[in-house]
């Protein structure tokens, strides 16, 4: 060996268990050898990594690295990304790699995966983003439009009797919206009712007006609460489901199928779904006040010692002009609407994959939520400049 | 098949056709014929274009240029598709794509229910007819997540044929099955050829499908977007001029790099 040869070995790692590199220099020559198990579960990359890095900046004025694996006992993908990387490096300063006591298969491995190496993507920019985000846009607003307009066309075909709209699809639908949500929406309104009984009696007490609990809740259920619970409910069980369901159809290739019968999927899917919440929503509304001024009777009843008549004349006193329900009403009828067409359009616009599926359902719930809250806004306001209270 | 019907003008002519999404060219400069009663497959390699090209065909994929006829008629005429063209043919896609809240009968006899004005015992006999045809008989009731892969494509054939169509477009028949249920959906495409006169456009890359069922193919490129040859397969293994096309129908990589 050449004087100026130096010699590079840890006998600390010399147990055949761990994957160990050593390296010896003759003149302008360096010869690595790999030994020992190199295995993926290891946990000496890191401080092999470190080494190569040392061993390249020692490493200036070398012309070729030979390196040889003959030593190694076993080996598997670690070792094949390693020699992977330490290959780049090497070629990357335009210096020379010679190849010795390479096992049959690694070479074969090193081979197969240096000719299908691609370059590697840069990241996506922010600008590309935003370039897709402005491709992208007109389709944000068009496609509500273009939806929006094929459901109107479709709703005067059913009126003119020429719709594909199944009646099977549409009892289906209402029977899944309105009387399977039966025992959530009685839980929910009760639950309401009581609470704000419970609330408002507090309140009342302190002006020595407590049978006044009978208008506040019914009230509050008629003209808001009802409504607006029952609207949620739908948009997180039968919005939710819809979208869930028609973009489940589409990612299947249910929709395309449709349409090369020539049937419409917007008269055959969300005429019925919708039609259904439309009719569904405003019967909900009604169960949801009566529920939810029986929450307030019990605790009228059982814990402030009114007796059910005296509650109910008060409520009945209280909701006389029937203004307040019919408002309410007529505000459900809107909320079923927006959560059916915004359900169904979910999904028929939905990706074909399953993460874009999930996005989905969960943006059909929040979007129908939003549209409600600010409806419902809207009427309120609406209401109150027309002095309509 | 009729003979008399060879003469008569292709049932499917595509002209200088054109397809993309948004500002992704797929196909360019796309045309052939398709001879009644022939069974035309597109072939290529993945990513070729041969699902979009079919999407395009049974007309839900616009083409940006071109004309598709099919029995002399426009298929894009104006803005949208025409439903009396739509009759005309049956699409069987790669999943079968059943409607799956509705069993196999009434997947079957749906679009007869829409389209024709016969009696709920007629359809049901005509339903029976079309599912002992492709061998469903005694599945009438199963949900199409109660039965196999093999038998959803089978059952979406039968829906594909529930309007006595003259083509027959399918997507893929035998992706994802095992080698005889794809050898015995050939066989079908073959007898419901020759029996029932009905032109198929098959889209598919396997081989044994290709050579078994093509009267006639055309090759789509991946690289140059294009059709790159028209021919019988047995034709264009031997005589293409295309390495590209001899190589993917002997399976071979020889001179593609």
């Amino acid at each position: 060996m050449d004087e100026i040869s130096q010699h590079n070995s840890r006998k600390e790692n010399c147990d055949l268990n761990i994957p160990n590199m050593e390296w010896s220099f003759e003149g302008r020559e360096v010869f690595i050898s790999f030994s020992g198990s190199w295995s993926i579960l290891s946990d000496q990359k890191p401080n092999l990594v470190s080494r190569w890095n040392v061993l390249l900046k020692e490493s200036i004025d070398i012309e070729v690295f030979h390196l040889n694996c003959s030593g190694s006992t076993e080996w598997d993908s670690s070792l094949v990304v390693f020699l992977n990387k330490i290959i780049k490096d090497i070629q990357k300063q335009e210096k020379k790699v010679g190849m010795q006591g390479i096992p049959h298969g690694l070479g074969k491995l090193l081979e197969l995966s240096a000719s299908n190496q691609s370059e590697e993507s840069d990241d996506v920019s922010t600008f590309d983003e935003l370039e897709k985000f402005a491709s992208d846009l007109p389709n944000y607003l068009i496609q509500p439009i273009e939806f929006f307009g094929a459901v109107i066309i479709a709703f005067f075909d059913f009126i003119s009797g020429r719709s594909v709209m199944r009646w099977q699809d549409f009892f289906e639908s209402a029977r899944r919206c309105g009387a399977s949500a039966l025992p959530i929406v009685t839980l929910i309104s009760f639950l309401t009712g009581l609470t704000m009984a419970f609330v408002g009696s507090v309140q009342l007490e302190k002006f020595n007006a407590k049978i006044y609990v009978a208008d506040l809740v019914s009230l509050a259920m008629v003209r808001e609460m009802g409504a607006l619970m029952v609207a949620i409910i739908m948009a997180g069980r039968t919005g939710a489901s819809f979208a869930a369901e028609i973009g489940n159809m589409n990612l299947n290739e249910e929709i395309d199928s449709l349409r090369t019968f020539g049937i419409s999927p917007i008269s055959f899917l969300v005429l019925p779904r919708t039609l259904a919440l439309f009719i569904m929503t405003p019967l909900l509304t009604l169960y949801a006040d009566v529920v939810g001024i029986m929450g307030g009777l019990t605790v009228g009843t059982v814990v402030m010692d009114f007796s059910v008549i005296h509650y109910l004349e008060q409520t009945q006193a209280a909701l006389t002009h029937m203004w307040e329900v019919y408002s309410g009403v007529a505000k459900s009828l809107l909320f079923g609407l927006i959560i059916g067409l915004v359900g169904c359009y979910k999904g028929m616009y939905s990706g074909r994959d399953s993460a874009a599926l999930g996005k989905s359902v969960t943006s059909a719930v929040v979007v129908s939520i939003t549209f409600i809250i600010v409806t419902d806004a809207l009427f309120e306001t609406t209401f109150s400049y027309l002095e309509l209270r | 098949m009729i003979p008399t019907m060879e003469s008569i003008s292709p049932i499917i002519k595509v002209d200088r056709l054109t397809l993309a999404y948004g500002n992704h060219l797929v196909l360019e400069d796309v045309s052939f014929e398709v001879q009644r009663g022939k069974c035309l497959v597109v072939m290529g390699g993945s990513g070729c274009g041969k699902s979009t090209l079919l999407k395009s065909l049974v007309g839900l994929l616009e083409p940006s240029v071109g004309k598709i006829e099919i029995n002399s008629l426009n298929l894009w005429a104006g803005d949208k598709t025409d439903n009396s063209i739509l009759k005309e043919f049956g699409v069987l896609f790669q999943g079968g794509a059943l409607w799956s809240a509705m069993t196999i009968k009434e997947n079957v006899s749906l679009p007869l229910e829409i389209y024709t004005d016969l009696e709920d015992q007629d359809i049901d006999d005509l339903v029976r007819y079309k599912l002992s045809l492709v061998g469903l008989s005694g599945f009438e009731d199963f949900y199409p997540s109660e039965i196999s892969g093999g038998m959803k494509k089978r059952a979406g054939l039968a829906r594909a044929m529930a309007l006595d169509p003259n083509i027959l477009f399918f997507d893929e028949p035998s992706a994802g099955l095992d080698p005889i249920t794809s050898r015995r959906l050939d066989d079908l495409i073959t007898e419901l050829k020759e029996s029932l006169g009905i032109t198929f456009v098959v889209v598919t890359h396997e081989l044994a499908s290709i050579f078994e069922i093509a009267d006639d193919s055309i090759f789509l490129d991946a690289q140059s977007k294009s059709l790159l040859d028209q021919g019988k397969p047995d034709d264009l293994v031997k005589n293409s001029r295309f390495v590209r096309i001899t190589d993917f129908l002997t399976r071979s990589e020889s001179s593609t790099s």
